[in-house]
């Protein structure tokens, strides 16, 4: 990386006037509270050249420096170190950014800066971080909502003041916009960013100082949120090895399948796919990442609708492209809770309405086996792709995850035999219910 | 509200010397500053000062032409519509309206900093502003906030009693205010 320089007006030779030097990897949103603070004081903080994250900073020379390894971290030219990005910034900055010279004003900023942390990092991660793929995504977990209550109270802040502080711009506008930058950038869509206005405007305003330009240069709000998708986890996990941190390990033992499923599919067609899908536009068919294959979903369906079994199943696997396609088993897995029949029916019929713009390249049947109070639901399905497609669309991430999802091999007799069975609607579930009632997804 | 009194008031903001300034004959305002050069017009006179100026709002104002150009629409704005304007009863509403929709996404009038433009039209709504009932005020937080940003800068109100915008924090309690 070449040295960035952080005011623009340098040359080579105040270079060696450098109040320090700040180690971070690029686009490191903790290091911009540090380089936008030394824009506005003027300090000169050179970026430490050559820096590689997971490398330099596990270094013998740099843990001596800094023990914990952490960036971004900071050296000062006369040979101090100071750790943590939020005291970096303070270090750096000028009087009117600590807050001027009034310590209540002081304390506000201070007040904000743990605002940021403790409030806005928290929700921030856990609903980013998934999407980037560098974190398992948490089940069950509220952060689209616990993020609301956070950017709800900014925006009624924002309401009637211009600055968090004072009138003029402080640390805390440049701390609480740091942490807000992944927010903005992954999932702030315009209609979702649309109950923030005074939000909205606070942000770009700061987003559009010149001391933040400098530092942030080609930043751009969210066009168009992002979407899970396990395959980039698995890349991730895959890339940093063996060495992962807690919790992704319990996502390994959790979902070993979907992991080795991942791994299975060569890298380029992943790399295709994925970028397909982050070029176009939401409302496209997610399928349309895929190939397209020979299989046609209309013409089997309407054999399948118009003959009988015996003659619509042989077709299905004549005509069946195992190459592009692909059939899995889901079961549900909270059979035991499963009681009167008609509301089981209705869980999977308000699953397939839900699922509903699945039904193109999607075909299943599913069936209720056994009776009120003993029974149990599963069904075959087949989709173009050969990853789980629900991750593919935000509108079918609702019910998949109480299913529990076995892909099958389409050459094997087993596989023949199941899908026989669920698409003519009859035999037993594993422990000998018999078939109630099936409904078909098409 | 291009009365020599306002002139002088953003000469100060600005950190410039005012120079003389008076009404000519034709009632409009000039300056005549150093080397007896006299400049004539609202407009002119406050772009002949921010040339002058090393203080933030100045070099904001001149940043880019385009900028320039925004700044200087702004200043006629407020010479043709905001300063008559406010002393009409139904123009007067439609401003505050106007200009309260603005800064719904808006920090400042140009860019996202500070200018010439905010101080005209500071100036020229400063009146209005004063005749607003705390209730009135409620229905423009936006206008308002705007409006209390600038007059907490000292070398914008210049030593005049401050404008009292408290009572918007009554949407703290009273949220069904702010639909």
């Amino acid at each position: 990386m070449a040295i960035l320089l952080v005011s623009s007006s340098f040359s080579p030779a105040e270079i060696t006037m450098s109040t320090g030097t700040l180690y971070t990897y690029p686009e490191n949103f903790r290091a911009y509270k540090a380089l936008i603070a030394a824009q506005y004081s003027g300090a000169k903080v050179k970026v430490a050249e050559d820096f590689k994250f997971g490398e330099s900073n596990k270094s013998a020379e740099f843990l001596k420096k800094f023990p914990f390894g952490k960036v971004p971290a900071f050296e000062t030219a006369d040979g101090k170190y100071l750790s943590e990005s939020n005291a970096i910034a303070y270090y750096l900055a000028n009087e009117q950014l600590r807050g001027g010279k009034c310590p209540f004003a002081q304390a506000e900023v201070q007040q904000w800066t743990s605002f940021a942390d403790n409030e806005i990092l928290p929700v921030s991660c856990a609903w980013v971080f998934p999407l980037l793929g560098i974190m398992p995504q948490q089940k069950n977990a509220n952060v689209k909502q616990d993020a609301e209550v956070v950017l709800q109270r900014l925006n009624k802040k924002l309401l009637d003041v211009t600055y968090l502080v004072g009138e003029r711009i402080t640390l805390a506008d440049i701390v609480v916009f740091s942490s807000l930058l992944h927010l903005y950038q992954y999932v702030l869509e315009p209609s979702v960013r649309r109950d923030y206005v005074n939000l909205n405007r606070w942000f770009v305003t700061i987003l559009n100082q010149p001391q933040v330009q400098a530092v942030l240069k080609d930043y751009k709000l969210c066009e168009q949120a992002l979407v899970f998708d396990p395959k980039k986890y698995a890349e991730f996990q895959a890339k940093t090895g063996t060495k992962q941190q807690q919790p992704a390990k319990q996502k390994e033992e959790k979902k070993p399948k979907e992991k080795k499923e991942a791994k299975k599919e060569e890298p380029e067609e992943l790399d295709a796919a994925d970028a397909a899908l982050a070029a176009e536009p939401k409302s496209k068919d997610p399928f349309d990442a895929m190939p397209k294959g020979t299989f046609n979903f209309d013409d089997f369906k309407r054999v399948y609708s118009n003959e009988d079994e015996a003659k619509s199943i042989p077709y299905f696997f004549e005509k069946f492209d195992a190459e592009n396609y692909s059939i899995w088993l889901g079961s549900y897995k909270y059979n035991e809770e499963l009681s009167k029949v008609f509301m089981s029916c209705n869980l999977i019929t308000g699953m397939f309405q839900r699922l509903d713009k699945m039904r193109k390249q999607a075909f299943a049947s599913v069936c209720l086996f056994g009776e009120d109070n003993n029974s149990t639901i599963s069904g075959v399905w087949v989709w173009r792709g050969q990853e789980l497609a629900f991750p593919l669309s935000p509108d079918w991430q609702i019910d998949y995850e109480v299913y529990d999802w076995q892909k099958l091999d389409p050459k094997s007799e087993e596989t023949k035999k199941l899908v026989t069975q669920y698409f003519s609607w009859s035999g037993t579930d594993k422990d000998g219910r018999k078939f109630n009632q099936g409904k078909i997804f098409k | 509200m291009c009365d020599v009194a306002t002139v002088q008031k953003i000469a100060n903001c600005l950190g410039v010397s005012p120079g003389k300034i008076q009404l000519n004959e034709e009632q409009v305002v000039t300056r005549t500053g150093a080397q007896n050069k006299t400049v004539a017009g609202f407009a002119t006179i406050l772009e002949s000062m921010a040339r002058e100026s090393k203080s933030e709002t100045a070099q904001n104002s001149i940043v880019t032409q385009e900028v320039q150009a925004q700044v200087y629409q702004w200043i006629e704005f407020a010479v043709l519509y905001v300063a008559p304007g406010s002393k009409d009863k139904y123009v007067s509403k439609q401003l505050l309206a106007d200009f309260n929709k603005l800064f719904i996404s808006k920090s400042y009038l140009v860019g996202h900093f500070i200018t010439l433009a905010d101080l005209a039209v500071y100036y020229a709504i400063g009146d209005l502003i004063k005749s607003l009932s705390p209730v009135d005020k409620e229905n423009y937080l936006n206008l308002s906030r705007w409006f209390d940003h600038l007059q907490q800068r000292p070398e914008i109100h210049q030593g005049e009693t401050m404008l009292n915008f408290t009572t918007i924090y009554l949407h703290n309690w009273a949220t069904g205010t702010h639909i």
